[in-house]
């Protein structure tokens, strides 16, 4: 029945035109937005594999020179790219893919390329998530609004009942077909998660399950919706506002509601205010006062009256205190930013509930690690070589530069300890670690697929009241 | 065998049906049986369309009940439709689909397992031209859709047919077309409901004559008096009578 129902429905749609048209539409949109996309990946990537081996070359070659100064030379590091970026930038474009590390400073992402787009690129852009997460619904809702409303209005409805066809059987029929042509647009990008996981690399099974499984079950959802509308509503013309306005709210306006609604609930400052109050806090008097205690307590404890009769290098155990204090500043400051950027991203997932297209863009983005989360996680693992990075020199200051300060010589440090400083790898941890990012968004597209379930029994029992006054 | 001895496929036992205040259907009560053609007769707003959509299961009745075949619609009526076929006075079929592929289309659906040429001979059995066979039902005159309508029933091997206004808008040639198709259909054991203004079809083609006027049935007419009865007259009667209450 299913079959006969596609292969009618295809008859139909090929004599009327409008579907084939619609469908090469989006079609080469899909295609334009892929190639465009994994072109852009491809390029990226190859820049980021020069850059991060270059960066490790200038570091290693930076020759004889102080630690500190070395500390303060940095390095930069680059934020890796899962393979399923190419099909969901997220929130990429804003996060910036480069993080410079060096003394004394916690700094942001660089590069974003959204400071390099021009003004109609910041409008909107073309990308598979886009035109699957938006224009696939809209797709599915013009092919599929007068499915049932249309058979209503020519009679074939009551016919094809008085046929002894169960009502529960054609509207499954129409909903199965309207969720194989909605994933007919979805098998390009199914047939290169495949074709990337056998042979590409960048490519997790779990990230691209969760990814083909979030997107089938939204196709799912609107085939649906555009059908149980279509069940209940008397003219073909009611059924297509009511879809539209529909989409409208779900895939236009709740989510630019609900980001308006998480920063003032949840606001944050401006990045140059935000910076300014890290200088304000880090260079404190009460730091100076940290470091004079360090100093009283240190002497006490080597039972020495001056940091010169240390046996060790006072300059370095002073910078690495120095360190850990504005670290405990940044875990504190950049804490609090973290929780509001979080609080506003479940806000912002709790909309999901009124939106099928919330809960898919973050379970989208969570699985293309290209969400706020994943970007926080990069951040992290970036500071936690930067204090690797200043421990590692300063204590080297601290243990071997004394020998040359008491010959009134500066210390440098050469390649031996740049080598003792490890590249920098970063690999995103398994999807399923991080439910707790993405958990809502999960719960909420389950209750959008069992609400349209449930009410496809009604949906169902409105057919079967068919003729009825 | 005569048809008094044959058994019922459509039994309408003490009907009622109420829309509001509005008694649409009054206790009513007619069957038909295998090979017989019933025509019911009434003018608009008698109850013939309400009476017609209890027996296809569209409505419910308050009191009374309909069987089909041994099948209560009220209980099953999807199985209860599957012994039936239902042709209304506009046959809707899928403007875009040409009237094979209707045929295929609807048949399948009700389960009918047939070839397409086994299929292509049935509309060829209801007389519709080779030539339109292939077109867009969308260019297909009234009588021409009835008799894809027909085929259908064929296909399905409905053991009962409900004919909802079948002749209206038919020129003669193509009523008298439709009436020698009924008939045969008739002639192969298929019981026939035909609900009509044509009191001359009726005449013609009915092995039985039920008048219905304001929801009840108020004459029946079998066999022979049909034709001995001046039916115009006998219709205005009681119509006129009712409108005079």
């Amino acid at each position: 029945m299913l079959i006969l129902t596609l292969k009618k429905e295809w008859i139909e749609s090929k004599r009327e035109g409008r579907t084939l048209w619609l469908s090469s539409i989006i079609l080469l949109l899909l295609a334009c937005a892929l190639l465009s996309s994994w072109h852009s990946y491809e390029q990226v990537q190859t820049q980021k594999q020069q850059v991060a081996k270059s960066e490790r070359e200038r570091w290693l070659n930076q020759g004889d020179k102080g630690p500190h100064s070395a500390a303060h030379y940095g390095v930069y590091i680059i934020k890796p790219d899962t393979g399923l970026s190419v099909l969901d930038p997220g929130l990429s474009d804003y996060q910036g893919s480069v993080l410079r590390l060096e003394a004394h400073k916690k700094n942001d992402t660089l590069f974003r390329s959204i400071q390099d787009a021009i003004q109609m690129q910041r409008f909107g852009d073309l990308n598979p998530a886009f035109i699957l997460q938006t224009l696939l619904p809209l797709l599915m809702i013009l092919l599929g609004f007068h499915s049932i409303s249309a058979e209503r209005e020519s009679g074939t409805l009551k016919q094809l009942l008085a046929n002894g066809l169960s009502p529960k059987k054609l509207f499954i029929a129409k909903v199965m077909a309207l969720t194989g042509l909605g994933l007919l647009f979805f098998a390009p990008i199914i047939l290169y998660i495949v074709y990337s996981l056998l042979f590409g690399d960048n490519f997790s099974a779990g990230r691209s399950a969760l990814f083909i499984a979030s997107y089938g079950i939204y196709i799912f959802i609107w085939a649906l919706l555009t059908l149980i509308v279509s069940s209940y509503a008397h003219t073909s013309r009611s059924a297509l506002i009511s879809l539209l306005v529909i989409w409208a709210l779900a895939c236009l306006l709740l989510p630019k509601f609900a980001i308006e609604s998480a920063i003032q609930q949840y606001p944050t400052e401006s990045s140059q205010a935000f910076q300014s109050k890290l200088e304000s806090e880090v260079y404190t008097p009460e730091r100076q006062q940290a470091i004079s205690k360090f100093k009283q307590d240190t002497l006490a404890e080597y039972g020495v009256e001056n940091v010169d009769e240390l046996p060790f290098a006072w300059s370095g155990a002073q910078l690495q205190f120095g360190e850990q204090f504005a670290n405990k500043v940044f875990d504190r400051l950049f804490g609090q930013r973290q929780m509001q950027l979080q609080a506003q991203s479940l806000h912002y997932q709790s909309a999901a509930i009124f939106s099928p297209f919330i809960a898919l863009q973050t379970i989208s983005m969570s699985a293309a690690a290209t969400d706020l989360a994943h970007h926080q996680l990069f951040d992290d693992a970036g500071e936690s070589h930067r204090r690797l990075i200043q421990a590692t020199l300063n204590g080297d200051l601290k243990d071997n530069g004394l020998a040359s300060i008491k010959r009134n010589k500066s210390y440098r440090g050469d390649q031996h300890l740049w080598e003792s400083i490890p590249d920098f790898t970063y690999q995103y941890p398994a999807i399923a670690q991080l439910m707790s990012h993405y958990g809502r968004a999960v719960i909420c597209l389950l209750l959008w697929l069992m609400a349209m379930m449930s009410l496809s029994y009604f949906a169902m029992r409105r057919i079967e009241n068919e003729g009825q006054p | 065998m005569k048809i008094d001895e044959k058994t019922n496929v459509i039994s309408v036992t003490h009907l009622s049906k109420n829309f509001a205040e509005y008694q649409a259907v009054d206790d009513i009560s007619f069957t038909v049986k295998q090979g017989e053609i019933l025509a019911l007769l009434g003018p608009n707003g008698a109850g013939k369309t309400t009476t017609i959509n209890c027996i296809l299961g569209f409505l419910k009745p308050d009191i009374g009940h309909v069987n089909i075949a041994g099948i209560d619609p009220s209980k099953d009526v999807v199985k209860a439709r599957k012994q039936l076929a239902y042709i209304p006075e506009q046959v809707a079929l899928y403007a875009k689909l040409s009237g094979l592929e209707n045929l295929i289309y609807m048949s399948k659906l009700a389960g009918v397992d047939k070839t397409k040429d086994e299929f292509r001979q049935l509309l060829a059995q209801v007389n519709l031209p080779t030539h339109a066979t292939n077109k867009p039902i969308g260019s297909y005159s009234k009588g021409m859709r009835q008799k894809v309508g027909i085929a259908i029933a064929l296909a399905k091997s409905a053991k009962a047919l409900i004919l909802d206004e079948p002749t209206s808008g038919l020129d003669p040639s193509s009523s008298h077309e439709f009436s020698q198709l009924i008939q045969a259909l008739a002639q192969e054991g298929v019981a026939i409901l035909m609900a009509t203004h044509d009191l001359y079809r009726a005449q013609e083609d009915a092995h039985s004559v039920a008048i219905m006027n304001q929801g009840q049935l108020v004459h029946s007419l079998v066999g022979n008096a049909i034709k001995e009865t001046k039916l115009e007259s006998l219709y205005l009667e009681h119509v006129r009578a009712a409108s005079t209450c």
